[in-house]
């Protein structure tokens, strides 16, 4: 206990710096895959067949495979097959391209939920707005938007809390969020070897941040509780 | 001149022929009610009318502007077809309110959005507004719903909902003023204050097109009665003509029908 | 290994391309080419065929590649003593020190960077790090994947059980009974299934340890140097300790396929045995005693 209490200090900062890392790798995807998100959602609802077509594929493949897999492909191929490792070797480089293999990966599921949304939304809605003279975008941002994001809080509070579990895969291309963070002192690391406690210790950083979304994401849904 | 001529009106779905050979007009200020039977096709003239259905071939004129030549291919653009939906109000059966804005708000939301492409919008913003909302609170009070002003659609019942509905498509000003089967999804004893409201606005001359199985106020309010069955027009003339007078076999069997039933 | 990652990575491109695979095509086109050397590498690599790209990497002479960009760039992992932070978060240690001398030596400076150990040839062949050095053991796996320089430190594989079993385990016959934990890859791995044990591959050594401290496994295969710094009194592992040694093995410096780099490395072991400096880095991490001669 007492040896636990003096690597402390030293385990916390390191924890600390991977997490700040878990938590930017987050709210990049975040910001990055919600418009893009949409923006694919509209691709594969696209009534010119072969822009839904395409986008229904690629949907397909990067449901289809493993995140893993695309954060080894987007960060090595450049260098690997085209002779160019455009991400560069440094840690910024590596946080850039697993930024893009994430919001491009969470984007196309978000897309899916999207899609439901919308679509479950009645199309007396549209019909509605069509009739008052609305246009189609004012259709979609003051009518359809609310109704449908009241609907998709729920299974996207589901993906956000995955994602931010997910975030963990990022150390496959040696991005340094928490858990390589916490298996550091196992193989040793600033003078502690062999601990297997820093890494038990992650969960509760992740535990505590899944828990601050949960309540946020519970309020929101609440928020929009004021209609039906 | 009529405010609303329909010549030859024809709309097939898949290879079902919905409306066929429809003409009929409609003098500014009168009431027509049409009625029929399910599937006769008397919504989807209502959406024909709307421009939520495209006719395959007819013409629409209005105020003797011909709105839609079916016969002419030449794309219209979005826009267009927006202006020329604003000649027509429709009042959907299923109400169709905007469940996340009050009473208030559903009124005022298109009014709002059309007043944003007026030129002198940004230096009048602020008085535009509050034109609109006084119309809007005006119009939300003639329909008998002053105290109900903030409510949420949710928290009123479904003959709220309508007249909030109505007043909607009022705020407007269209030339005609469509209703499709409008108190068909609401409990019986809430139908009436329903029709109480369209009666009101047919006393004070507004020119409307009203699809109704509802035939005593379908005869009591319409100045012009229109039978349709199986996408044609079989029978139309005053209320007294179709009703009293009924010509058709077809038409008698509908009306006696509904005689029964009552 | 190399060729048959490439050629893998090639053909799910491949695919991705017919396909329209959005996600790797937006990365490649949309991040022209920078760097001046590989410009004119362009259009044939676009061919995608990984035996040409190879080829193409080849041709051109690594070490002025290094010393175009002017920087090497060292792959490495958290790994006492070879490679570690100090306390200012500058990395020391006998193969760190030695990485300095000879960025130095070439005139370009050494840019350490923390690699996932399993894609270390991907890294290498990637074009994101320049070599691997960080008591890396010459292993049949390692040297055909790249190009090595000559071994300059001894190793070994040693066994790790409870110390409270120790002395029922100082023979190979006695390993028999064991179940064993093993870095998969790793030179511990070949050793056991050479021996036909029973054993299970983990991701990491460290992981292999703790498999051993929880009692999932009853014994693990690790590097004696890591195993000197990891286990028994005053460490993380008190309850643990190392038996036999399996072989003696050797660690060395690893380059892409095919580079210059590795006989210039070999040359500047050579200079830095001869004039002492070698021996007192080593002396300076306490390794002198596995210093092989150059």
């Amino acid at each position: 206990m007492e040896v636990i209490m003096e690597q402390m200090p030293i385990v916390i900062r390191s924890l600390n710096i991977g997490f700040l890392q878990t938590l930017k790798l987050f709210f990049v995807t975040l910001a990055g895959a919600l418009p893009l998100g949409l923006v694919i959602a509209f691709g594969s609802m696209s009534r010119f067949r072969p822009v839904s077509w395409l986008t229904r594929i690629v949907v397909w493949i990067v449901r289809g495979t493993p995140l893993m897999i695309q954060l080894l492909i987007i960060y090595y191929f450049p260098g690997l097959v085209l002779g160019n490792p455009i991400w560069g070797s440094g840690e910024s480089g590596r946080f850039v391209a697993a930024s893009v293999a994430f919001v491009f990966n969470y984007a196309c599921y978000f897309s899916e939920i999207y899609r439901g949304g919308i679509q479950s939304v009645p199309v007396g809605q549209e019909e509605a707005g069509l009739v008052l003279g609305m246009t189609r975008s004012q259709i979609f941002f003051k009518v359809t938007l609310l109704q449908m994001i009241k609907r998709i809080v729920p299974p996207m509070s589901n993906e956000i809390i995955t994602l931010v579990k997910d975030t963990s895969l990022a150390r496959i291309i040696a991005l340094q969020e928490i858990i390589w963070a916490g298996q550091a002192f196992l193989k040793g690391s600033q003078g502690i070897s062999g601990e297997i406690w820093p890494l038990f210790f992650t969960a509760l950083y992740y535990l505590v941040f899944s828990g601050v979304l949960t309540v946020l994401l519970g309020k929101l849904e609440q928020k929009l509780n004021y209609f039906r | 001149m009529p405010i609303l001529e329909v010549e030859h009106l024809c709309k097939t779905f898949e290879r079902t022929e919905v409306l066929k050979d429809i003409s009929f007009s409609l003098e500014q200020g009168q009431v027509v009610s049409i009625i029929g039977s399910s599937g006769s096709g008397k919504t989807t003239l209502l959406r024909c009318l709307n421009f939520l259905e495209r006719p395959d071939s007819g013409v629409i004129r209005v105020n003797g502007e011909v709105l839609l030549d079916a016969g002419n291919p030449s794309p219209e653009q979005e826009a267009q077809i927006r202006r020329k939906r604003l000649h027509f109000g429709l009042v959907f059966q299923s109400f169709n309110l905007f469940p996340q804005y009050t009473a208030l708000e559903n009124v005022m939301l298109a009014k709002e959005l059309l007043a944003k492409e007026q030129p002198d919008y940004k230096a009048r913003k602020n008085e535009i507004h509050e034109e609109i909302r006084v119309l809007a609170e005006e119009l939300l009070r003639q329909m008998g719903l002053e105290n109900r002003m903030g409510n949420y659609p949710h928290q009123l019942s479904g003959g709220q909902c309508q007249r909030v509905a109505i007043a909607r498509a009022l705020a407007l000003k269209p030339d005609i003023l469509c209703f499709d089967e409008p108190t068909s999804a609401l409990d019986p004893e809430l139908t009436g204050e329903v029709l109480r409201v369209i009666k009101e606005l047919a006393d004070q001359q507004t020119t409307m097109i009203i699809v109704t199985h509802e035939m005593a106020f379908a005869r009591d309010v319409a100045h012009h009665v229109i039978f349709m069955d199986d996408g044609y027009i079989l029978e139309q003339g005053t209320p007294e003509q179709v009703f009293g007078n009924t010509k058709e076999e077809r038409t008698r069997q509908f009306l006696s029908r509904f005689n029964q039933g009552q | 290994m190399k060729k048959w990652i490439a050629v893998m990575l090639a053909g799910m491109m491949t695919v991705g391309a017919l396909t329209g695979c959005g996600s790797s095509q937006t990365v490649v086109t949309e991040n022209p080419a920078e760097t001046e050397e590989e410009a004119g590498t362009d259009e044939e690599a676009q061919a995608e065929d990984a035996a040409a790209v190879e080829e193409v990497a080849a041709e051109e002479s690594d070490m002025a590649y290094v010393q175009g960009k002017g920087t090497l760039v060292v792959g490495i992992t958290d790994f006492a003593p070879m490679d570690y932070k100090d306390e200012n978060g500058e990395w020391i240690g006998f193969d760190a020190d030695m990485a300095k001398a000879f960025a130095e030596s070439l005139g370009v400076e050494a840019e350490f960077v923390e690699i996932n150990w399993d894609n270390k040839v991907l890294e290498l062949d990637g074009k994101t790090i320049d070599c691997v050095w960080n008591g890396m053991t010459l292993t049949e796996e390692v040297l055909s994947a790249m190009e090595c320089s000559s071994a300059y430190c001894n190793n070994a594989q040693v066994v790790i059980v409870p110390a409270d079993v120790a002395d029922q385990y100082q023979d190979t016959d006695s390993l028999s009974d064991l179940t064993f934990a093993v870095e998969a890859g790793s030179a511990g791995e070949e050793q056991v299934a050479a021996l036909g044990l029973n054993y299970t591959p983990v991701t990491a050594q460290s992981d292999a340890l703790m498999e051993v401290a929880a009692g999932t496994s009853d014994a693990a295969v690790i590097d004696s140097l890591m195993a000197a710094a990891m286990v028994g009194e005053g460490t993380g592992y008190e309850d643990l300790t190392y038996t036999i040694g399996l072989n003696s093995e050797e660690y060395g410096v690893g380059f892409r396929k095919g580079s210059d780099l590795a006989a210039a490395l070999n040359e500047f072991f050579a200079a830095s045995y001869a004039d002492g400096s070698m021996q007192t880095v080593a002396e300076t991490y306490s390794v002198q005693a596995a210093l092989i001669e150059q």
